[in-house]
């Protein structure tokens, strides 16, 4: 057993909290028999003292594991049941039971510490740059989605004392937006309580804040309420091998108020590579079923990879060209792939193709709602890496102010958001996207790299987050979720200005600026050709 | 007065030297000194004379932070404008400044007095201090200030009077207070931007009034601007006063500066995207939070009392079904014969069956035997009917049934039918009544008198009873056609054999046994006795062989032998041997010696073999259709005749108890049939074992559980049936069990969902198995 339920006879009233709320049946009412036989003469003179009392006891079934997830924990009012984590579990060695690999929700299970929570800020404006003071200094922290055309490329001419353009020229579309992402998480892995108060999370973000963040629907589609109404700008719709979700989509076309803020081309994921999309039957339930336009309660595979796609240039320029057309090349047009080796041969790609927005890639601690666990441990890319070795790539062929990296993939894995972004914002990404950390902060998932829950996949999920379930999503206040997303950003905002105002960057962002990192590890500078510190 | 010279011989006097000056000049007493500056550092401040004034005139161009550490006592007048940070952590000078201040005026200030002609610069009054062992310290702009002006002011007193400003639109600056903890500034004029996380714009109180008019006085005298006094004191409405927040006001205007999201919901998304948000169009179902422990309909399993619905191991394992548990009940409730007149609904055999010669399948899988090792003797309980008369007989039914076949098959069949009212005709070929049971099972298995007891009480029913009745072809279409309905019970008579050489001397084993039946016993004295077949019944031919005399017994088998049980203990302790596998080569006569494969041989005097008989069913017409050497019939024992069924070990070779319930089950179908009433089938699923809760009973100890009808119906586990034992209503924290009575008489118990978390505990804790939680 992964988790052990330690359980206080002493202290438990017997109340059925924590076996009305345990999401696998781990635990269950059970009856327990105590028979005393003791002693109290001087000579042998026994007395029996059975009792037998009802408790709470765990179920070794494998099917019906502890997952670790606490939510006993959480409602015993006496403190009397919860799950401890075993090290020395063999579950791994069991969990393909019937001869099914072992499927999960999740992320990558190992708690080990990221590249990217290894790197220091070591470049301090000390007396030397003009210090900027996080908190009294005004500055922005923005950056650029989609492709920034050099001066001598753009299509304008000087008319007299004006600029104006130079016939009727392809300008590419840009969005300003903040550099920190929500990564795709669809409708359908993600309730409807969680999805809609990330959007309204950002929503509030973008009008109240004036914070310019946008998040990614995953692929599931969107509702067709949100494609029509004016929020739509803050939302970047994603387009996978599925393509569940798109033709609501295209039918809302004519009904929209403004366009979203960008379309990505979900080629892989990062959690699970090499891996299609996988939403089990159990959260295929109406709401789902209709806006991701299948039936109901049926388990729904994307392909690994897009169909009638045969080769990279093909594969690349058609789906860019057709996916610009639906909003008249009005809108940022990018693809994501899994973070991989093969991810320079993707950049070069695209840095031919004029109308390619940018490039996120998604390394290998990213999260996913159900993949199977050997796509979820064994593959993938570091994220560090990949993404520094196509940004020196794009400065080789001089198009680093052009073709915007993202990165993605174990952002905030310790719970270090701004601090991981910004380490990839300075070893070349123009933002980060975060999912897990999202989904954590706020709504307070319970999963962790002990495999602690993780059954997302189920749609079990105790908080409410990954599930369609009403009893279960009912549990989480969307408004609470937006109120959390809300802190995060603006939080995140600050520690961003934090990390670099020292650094005396205030207008643009230190894409890049790689000389301000260091790292302890010898190879890990080496790779990432930054600097040594010790 | 003294003066002191910044430049001397047209050279510049280092800040090091004029300040050697001054604080010479001082030490020497000089009280009142005139500074020619020339861009020197600090002049003015740090002189301590103690209680008596020193005063500065300071000409030029003085440098940056003029009067710096200035102490109580110096008074400084620069004539013209001065440079950065004047007065730069002011502990008690006052300052006049006849002209422009720059950038950072008493910046970290602390205690004195600043007073500006004109304006000041950016950062001014920046870091100001507070200290209550001295007055707080002033700082006075004529015009205005520049950008940033009062961060991180944590006390002290700033005037800006507004007059002829350079940004007629905004006089302190751009974004004003940020990082402001304490101090006061009045201002007087339009300002903007001030920081909101940190301070706010009030009014002036008739005390904040008073002071300013009687410190302008002296202000305007200093900076020779007297005339202003009118115009700036003719209004307190022209002034307005910032203050930090307090620690709380800046904590509420954080919490209020971000709008609640539920009022963002309702005033800016559900604007957007319509009334009930995204989903509104597919999820009907109501918004609100819920908690995690949910009660009513929001509960994600709720229990449900099935009594009865799962068979008792012992009623669901016996082919005939029979519910000990209902008899436990029975006695546990005090009615002991209504419980020993239960099992004769079922069998017209419980004292031979049940009592002595069944395998006993109901304590094989007794609960109490799965999990404590004593189950309830159902023996004991069996053998106590033995006494009991026959139930009574419905009311006589005109329908007319032959069954032809007097063993426990055609028996039960013929009894059910009996009771039920049907006017019965049974046919048995023998002379007696039991087959099997009479002529099969040695007298050290069943005390002929048991059996004999059991045949009255059946002969009591008014069953018309042919005896040595032999059927054939002909008999058969007679009795056929006499009768609405016929049963075939038969049974298995013709014994098998193998025809290896010399097999014609074999004896089979059933014919010994019908001997003994018949009161003929062969004499065995002192032989070597051989049995083929290790079954039930070869055991029973070991057991009467030595009955009979024989020396030695020993039984063969091709396979481990298939007796169990009693019989095979019986045999056992009689001194059968059993040996296996051995497949018989030859028997030689002569020898008396039997011959196996392997090569090994036994004496043999006499070789009985028991390898299973088959039906003679040379009486029956093709309409009824065979399988394999049995008449084929459905579970309820239908031939292909519809007015035949078929019953017992001419179906398919079984125990006792599997032909009374086979019986049992045609006489219930053809009811049915016959009344044109629903077949009562009582097949249950079987309760699995982990839904009994063994815990609550205690092991059965010799000093606490002697063999009597209250301790065997105490120890029955009541596996699916409720025993009232109230645990769940006790149990159930929330108290949402209750029991209540039933019209009728009965009793259930019922769940009050609005109470109810669904937590499992009264099925996890039922003894009886009765709770069961569905998915709600």
């Amino acid at each position: 057993m992964p988790y052990v339920v330690r359980w206080d006879d002493d202290r438990c009233t017997r109340c059925g909290r924590c076996t009305s709320v345990c999401p696998v049946g781990a635990i269950e009412p059970g009856v327990f028999e105590k028979r005393l036989v003791e002693s109290t003469g001087p000579v042998p003179m026994p007395t029996t003292v059975r009792r037998v009392v009802a408790g709470v006891k765990q179920v070794t079934d494998i099917r019906h594991r502890c997952v670790g997830c606490a939510t006993c924990r959480l409602v015993c009012p006496n403190d009397a049941i919860r799950p401890e984590y075993n090290p020395h579990n063999k579950f791994r060695w069991h969990a393909n039971q019937g001869g099914d690999p072992y499927k999960r929700g999740g992320r990558r299970n190992d708690p080990g510490v990221s590249t990217l929570d290894l790197l220091k800020f070591t470049r301090i404006s000390m007396l030397t740059d003009p210090a900027l003071d996080a908190g009294r200094h005004e500055f922005r922290v923005r950056t650029y989605l989609g492709r920034n055309l050099p001066p001598e490329e753009l299509p304008l001419k000087i008319e007299g004392d004006s600029l104006v353009a130079d016939g009727t020229p392809f300008i590419p579309p840009v969005r300003e937006i903040f550099p920190i992402r929500i990564g795709g998480m669809s409708v359908g892995a993600l309730s409807p309580h969680m999805w809609e108060g990330l959007c309204m999370g950002v929503a509030y973000l973008n009008e109240v804040e004036k914070l310019p963040v946008v998040m990614c629907t995953g692929e599931g589609g969107m509702p067709p309420r949100l494609l029509k109404s004016p929020f739509l700008k803050y939302f970047i719709l994603q387009i996978a091998s599925g393509y569940f979700g798109w033709d609501e989509i295209i039918h809302a076309v004519p009904e929209m108020q403004c366009d979203p803020a960008a379309i990505e081309i979900k080629y892989g994921q990062g959690a699970k590579p090499g891996d299609g999309g996988l939403l089990m039957a159990a959260k295929v339930l109406k709401h789902i079923a209709r806006i991701r336009g299948v039936p109901e309660y049926v388990d729904l595979a994307s392909p690994p990879t897009h169909q009638t796609k045969y080769s990279i240039e093909e594969a690349v320029a058609k789906m860019i060209t057709s996916m610009s057309m639906l909003f008249d090349f009005r809108v940022p047009v990018y693809p994501k792939i899994s973070g991989t080796k093969t991810a320079l041969a993707v950049l070069n790609n695209l840095a031919r193709n004029p109308f390619a927005a940018a490039l996120t890639i998604d390394g290998e601690d990213g999260g996913t709602g159900a993949a199977y666990n050997v796509s979820l441990d064994k593959m993938g890319h570091p994220i560090a890496s990949n993404l520094r070795e196509c940004y020196l790539n794009l400065v080789k062929i001089g198009k680093q102010n052009e073709l915007p990296l993202f990165a993605a993939g174990g952002v905030g894995k310790s719970g270090n958001l701004a601090a991981n972004a910004a380490a990839l914002i300075m070893l070349g990404a123009s933002g980060a996207d975060c999912g897990k950390y999202i989904m954590q902060a706020a709504a307070g998932c319970l999963g962790d790299e002990n495999n602690r829950c993780n059954i997302c996949n189920t749609g079990k999920c105790p908080r409410g987050i990954t599930t369609q379930d009403p009893k279960l999503y009912r549990r989480l206040d969307p408004d609470k979720v937006a109120e959390r997303v809300v802190d995060v950003f603006l939080a995140a905002d600050k520690e961003l200005k934090k990390l670099f105002a020292p650094m005396g960057r205030s207008t643009e962002l230190p894409i890049g600026m790689s000389d301000g990192l260091s790292v302890s590890d010898r190879a890990v500078a080496d790779r990432l050709q930054i600097s040594y510190a010790c | 007065m003294i003066e002191i010279k910044g430049r001397v011989r047209g050279q510049r006097v280092p800040s090091k030297t004029l300040e050697e000056k001054i604080q010479t000049a001082v030490a020497a007493g000089k009280r009142s000194i005139r500074v020619v500056a020339d861009g020197q550092h600090g002049i003015g401040g740090r002189v301590w004379p103690r209680g008596e004034t020193v005063r500065f005139k300071v000409t030029g161009a003085p440098g940056q932070r003029l009067g710096a550490m200035g102490m109580l006592g110096t008074e400084i007048v620069v004539h013209g404008s001065c440079s950065d940070d004047v007065g730069w952590i002011n502990c008690g000078a006052k300052i006049t400044v006849l002209g422009d201040v720059a950038n950072g005026a008493h910046n970290a200030g602390a205690q004195g007095v600043l007073y500006v002609q004109g304006s000041g610069g950016a950062r001014c009054d920046t870091l100001t201090k507070y200290n209550p062992r001295f007055d707080p310290i002033q700082s006075w702009y004529f015009r205005d200030v520049g950008d940033s002006f009062a961060e991180f002011k944590a006390g002290g007193i700033a005037v800006v009077c507004g007059v002829n400003p350079r940004n007629p639109e905004n006089i302190l600056g751009y974004r004003p207070c940020v990082g402001m903890v304490g101090g006061t500034i009045y201002f007087r004029g339009p300002c903007r931007g001030v920081s909101e996380e940190d301070a706010r714009i009030t009014e002036l109180t008739d005390a904040d009034w008073a002071w300013l008019k009687k410190h302008m006085k002296p202000f305007l005298k200093a900076v020779d601007r007297k005339s202003f006094y009118d115009s700036l004191t003719r209004s307190r409405d022209e002034w307005r006063k910032i203050v930090a927040l307090t620690p709380d006001e800046r904590a509420e205007r954080a919490a209020s500066r971000r709008g609640s999201l539920s009022e963002f919901r309702t005033r800016v998304w559900y604007p957007g995207t319509g009334e009930g948000g995204i989903f509104a169009d597919y999820i009907q179902d109501d918004q609100t939070i819920i908690p995690f422990v949910t009660h009513g309909d929001l509960r994600r399993q709720r229990p449900v009392w099935d009594n009865n619905q799962f068979a008792p191991p012992c009623a669901g394992y016996c082919p005939t079904g029979i519910p000990t548990h209902e008899r436990t009940r029975l006695l546990r409730e005090g009615y002991e014969s209504d419980a020993l007149d239960l099992v004769l609904r079922y069998s017209p055999f419980p004292g031979t069956v049940c009592g002595y010669v069944c395998p006993n399948l109901c304590m094989e899988s007794c609960s109490r035997q799965f999990y404590l090792g004593d189950p309830v003797d159902i023996t004991y309980l069996g053998r106590l009917s033995l006494d009991r008369p026959a139930p009574a007989v419905d009311k006589d039914r005109p329908e007319r049934i032959a069954v032809i076949g007097g063993g426990p098959a055609g028996m039960s069949a013929a009894y059910q039918l009996r009771l039920r009212g049907y006017r019965v005709s049974l046919y048995e070929r023998e002379e007696k009544l039991g087959g099997k049971i009479y002529y099969c099972i040695p007298e050290d298995r069943l005390p002929a008198d048991i059996l004999a007891k059991e045949i009255e009480r059946f002969a009591s029913l008014g069953i018309e009873i042919h005896t040595g009745a032999e059927i054939d072809r002909k008999k058969y279409e007679e009795i056929h056609a006499g009768h609405d309905v016929v049963l075939l019970a038969t049974g298995c008579h013709s014994p098998r054999v193998i025809p290896f050489p010399g097999y014609e001397h074999v004896v089979p084993g059933i014919v010994f046994l019908k001997e003994i039946a018949a009161g003929n016993s062969r004499d065995l004295e002192g032989q070597d006795v051989v049995v083929i077949g290790a079954g039930n019944v070869g055991m029973d031919i070991c057991v009467e062989a030595f009955n009979c005399g024989a020396a030695t017994v020993t039984a063969v088998d091709i396979q481990a032998p298939a007796s169990f049980g009693k019989e095979q203990q019986m045999a056992a302790a009689r001194g059968a041997q059993i040996l296996y596998p051995k497949f018989t080569e030859r028997y030689d006569p002569d020898e008396k010696r039997i011959y196996f494969k392997d090569g090994s041989s036994l004496p043999a005097d006499t070789v009985f073999i028991s390898i299973g008989e088959t039906p003679e069913l040379e009486y029956l017409p093709e309409a009824i259709d065979l399988e394999r050497g049995f008449v084929r019939v459905d579970p309820v024992g239908r031939t292909t005749d519809p007015k035949v069924f078929a019953v017992g070990d001419v179906t398919r070779p079984g125990l006792i108890t599997n032909a009374i319930g086979s019986g049992l089950k045609a006489a219930r179908y053809v009811h049915a049939m016959i009344s044109k009433t629903e077949y009562e089938d009582d097949e249950r699923r079987i309760i699995p074992y982990e839904k009994v809760k063994f815990q609550w009973y205690d092991r059965a100890r010799a000093d606490d559980l002697s063999q009597s009808c209250d301790t065997e119906s105490s120890k029955c586990m009541s596996c699916g049936t409720c025993r009232d034992c109230h645990l769940c209503e006790h149990n159930c924290y929330w108290g949402a069990i209750s029991r209540r009575e039933t019209p009728g008489g009965g009793y259930e118990y019922v769940v009050d969902g609005e109470k109810c978390i669904g937590c499992g505990f009264c099925a996890g804790i039922c003894p009886c198995g009765i709770w069961t939680m569905y998915d709600a």
